[in-house]
């Protein structure tokens, strides 16, 4: 199944742009999926029609889902939930999901899991997520990351622990306080579940994130650092979509000074992201509702296949080795002697000839002194000291 | 100290409208600090200046910062932090991700919090403006301080059940770092120590949020939701932000003829919707508003008849009112679905769930040992009865608000 992730600073589009590459992807014959996984969900508010935390088919070929988070965890981690609520309350039936959900991170976790039980129904060939604002769903792909960490470290050990102590500790009189077997089992699960998710969001040949803008600066801005950011956590983004453009018809008069700013936040958009540029202009009307929604989508794809990988590989790539911090920029077609590289304050500066790309550092490169930068079989390495 | 946090849909203009106030406060001579919460953070690019965790002066009685989760958990959070970093540096992860995992979910939120009131207690401001994140993370915002309490409450339990038990032993076995007493501690007691600081701030009177939207369909039911949920959890708003009005001669322009129509009604809905708060406006421009003089200029504009650190507006909020033969407590609850809404009363609390959300009020002592009577829901109002315990029971659950 292919999934496709729909990100950008909040406000740009990303829910009508997600139901819109739904409705394409089903134009194209694929059986689509959209689902959302911001909290704030509005793909209800979008269609014009309420969807809510069960799939529900928006019209042929085309399902949606809200993630409920609190619905997710009632529906699973039974396991869990009786430990903690012997461990809690005792005697009291209270339901201890609620109480879990003040646990940050519980959110992100139930949005993964949901991609992956889309993925296991196997009713579908492409899944749409119309994720949180970028802050948000950069700290969603990273989650699988942080939990990998805590299941190697302590979840083997707690467990070998409980298994060792429970007997002990049960002739003590205390045995509601180690958690028994079932309470790990239930843990290993959602962790394989997690495992799962992973592996598709870092498939490149799977999985794409779109990143969905307005040609403002802000905008433009803040998407410049999530393409960096993604890039850096493993992510591929295959397209960018730059929504409500001021269509010629609409760029006169008052709007004639508008219409120049966006001439230029154009420019810069192109000398930002090295994959396909999509478009999508300013409508007279909302968009709202399945029809214009649908043609939303024909606009932006035109031809292609929303549902295809619309460019290969990670241009911009972070690893370490024994130089220091390694960032690898893929710069096809490009020369030694066109090529030029500096760091201005966060950002990495490269031109080739007359184009320049400015790349958002990670803050922990920030600040770093670059060692070394060369240029091998059209990758270009800049080395950080470490 | 006065201090307002703006809050809507992604792209209203929430930071825009949040460097307006500041930038026009300070006009008028008051002490004012910015602070951006937003992780993605753009008050920079709006006030096209590069800004960090310390308040950089900005103008005249105009300081700026931007909430840095990170550098707020290695001040704060040291040990836990050098924990976590020696944990992940174990492992064989790059150090460069390694650091950024180390930014848990929720430390964003915590790190706003944290340094608003720190600025509060000792930066003299008369004014603190807060640009939040979208809505959904607003809200988490302002009710960490409870949350966390709950969260902590669980995490000791389970820290005491199970590693104080299980860690001595495991410590035999395995060659990996596993956090110390001291890692605890800190723990403790930067949230137990410091959240009663920050829920006090959260429910002064002289903290309100607004809500800043735009004339569209998708952004305005967001903003009601919002609302609804502002008011369950009994967070004072005091004036709601009507951004990207059409001037005149933008409404000339035949392109635009049917947004012009639209945004009358939708102007009148959130009158409405909102009432009895004040809806301030704004225009859209032809240029964005970038830079110390464009802000400014938006901020005159805005508040032309009103001061930008007043409070604006208010709302019924949260009652308790003695009645024959126990206790009547109203909640407002404006545009809530009846159908999401249930109420059950918990040791000294009182849980209320509207929809997704829930809310465990703490009831004042008199009340927290009185049984739930019933629960019904009417022109936006929840009205919760409390009787004395009777023979029955001492917790008694009520289904669906009748």
């Amino acid at each position: 199944m292919r999934v496709i992730l729909l990100t950008g600073k909040g406000g740009v589009g990303k829910t009508s742009l997600a139901l819109a590459t739904a409705l394409g992807a089903a134009a194209h014959g694929h059986r689509a999926f959209v689902l959302s996984t911001d909290p704030a969900h509005s793909l209800g508010d979008a269609l014009g029609f309420p969807i809510g935390p069960q799939p529900r088919t928006v019209c042929p070929g085309v399902t949606a889902q809200e993630v409920g988070a609190l619905e997710e965890l009632e529906r699973s981690w039974s396991a869990i939930q009786g430990w903690l609520r012997g461990l809690l309350h005792e005697k009291t039936d209270e339901l201890v999901a609620e109480e879990l959900l003040v646990f940050p991170g519980l959110e992100e976790l139930m949005a993964l899991r949901a991609v992956r039980e889309v993925e296991a129904r196997g009713e579908y060939d492409v899944c749409v997520v119309d994720c949180a604002p970028t802050g948000a769903t950069l700290r969603m792909l990273r989650f699988p990351d942080v939990l990998r960490i805590f299941m190697e470290n302590f979840f083997e050990i707690e467990r070998r622990g409980a298994r060792w102590l429970r007997p002990v500790i049960g002739r003590l009189g205390g045995s509601k306080l180690v958690p028994q077997e079932e309470f790990f089992e239930a843990f290993e699960h959602l962790y394989r579940e997690i495992e799962d998710v992973r592996q598709i969001l870092l498939d490149g040949d799977r999985t794409t994130a779109r990143l969905v803008l307005n040609p403002a600066r802000v905008v433009v801005e803040e998407t410049r650092r999530s393409f960096a950011y993604l890039s850096l956590y493993g992510v591929s983004t295959d397209a960018v979509i730059v929504n409500r453009e001021l269509p010629p018809r609409a760029a006169g008069g008052w709007f004639a000074r508008w219409a120049e700013k966006e001439r230029q936040e154009q420019a810069e958009i192109v000398a930002s992201f090295p994959v396909p540029i999509l478009h999508a202009p300013l409508h007279p009307k909302e968009l709202i509702g399945v029809e214009s929604l649908r043609r939303l989508g024909e606009e932006v794809y035109g031809s292609l296949d929303p549902a295809a990988v619309l460019a290969a590989g990670r241009p911009v790539r972070l690893r370490k080795d024994a130089r220091g911090t390694v960032l690898e920029i893929e710069l096809p077609n490009a020369s030694k002697e066109d090529v030029d590289v500096g760091v201005h304050g966060a950002e990495l500066h490269v031109r080739v000839r007359d184009a320049q790309r400015r790349i958002s550092l990670p803050d922990s490169l920030v600040g770093r002194t670059v060692a070394s930068a060369r240029l091998e079989g059209g990758v270009l390495a800049v080395i950080f000291e470490a | 100290m006065r201090l307002v946090l703006y809050t809507g849909k992604g792209g209203v203009g929430k930071t825009t409208t949040a460097a307006a106030t500041a930038a026009c406060a300070a006009a008028r001579g008051r002490r004012t600090l910015i602070v951006s919460a937003d992780a993605a953070h753009s008050l920079g690019d709006v006030l096209e200046r590069r800004l960090g965790p310390r308040p950089e002066p900005i103008a005249p009685s105009l300081d700026a910062l931007e909430a840095d989760a990170r550098a707020e958990m290695a001040r704060h959070w040291g040990r836990v932090r050098d924990y976590l970093l020696e944990l992940f540096r174990h492992q064989g992860i790059e150090a460069v991700v390694a650091e950024e995992l180390a930014l848990l979910p929720g430390a964003e939120e915590l790190a706003t919090l944290l340094a608003v009131e720190e600025q509060g207690r000792e930066g003299g401001y008369d004014l603190v403006v807060v640009d939040c994140a979208p809505t959904d993370a607003t809200l988490r915002l302002l009710t960490l301080p409870d949350v966390a309490r709950s969260a902590l409450r669980i995490a000791l339990k389970l820290q005491q059940a199970v590693s104080s038990v299980v860690n001595p032993l495991a410590r035999v076995l395995i060659a990996a770092p596993l956090p110390d007493a001291a890692v605890f501690k800190d723990v403790e007691r930067l949230l137990y120590g410091r959240l009663r600081r920050l829920h006090a701030l959260i429910a002064s009177p002289q903290t309100t949020v607004r809500l800043v939207v735009t004339p569209e369909r998708m952004v305005i039911d967001e903003a009601r939701r919002a609302f609804t949920d502002l008011c369950l959890f009994d967070i004072a708003c005091d004036a709601v932000v009507m951004n990207r009005l059409l001037p005149d001669e933008a409404r000339q322009e035949p392109f635009f003829r049917d947004w012009a129509r639209v945004e009358h009604e939708r102007r009148q809905e959130v009158e409405s919707l909102f009432a009895p708060l004040p809806v301030l406006t704004a225009p859209l421009r032809d240029d964005e508003v970038l830079g110390l003089d464009a802000l400014r200029a938006h901020g005159q504009a805005l508040f032309q008849r009103v001061e930008p650190d007043a409070v604006l507006g208010v709302r019924p909020r949260v009652r308790f009112t003695a009645e024959k033969g126990g206790w009547r407590v109203e909640l407002p609850l404006p545009h809530a679905e009846r159908a999401g809404l249930d109420v059950s009363k918990l040791h000294g609390e009182l849980i209320v769930r509207s929809g997704a959300r829930r809310r465990a009020l703490s009831l004042p002592r008199r009340l927290a040992s009185l049984s739930l009577s019933g629960a019904r829901f009417e022109r936006d109002l929840l009205v919760v009865r409390l009787v004395p315990a009777g023979a029955s029971a001492s917790r008694l659950e009520a289904g669906p608000c009748a």
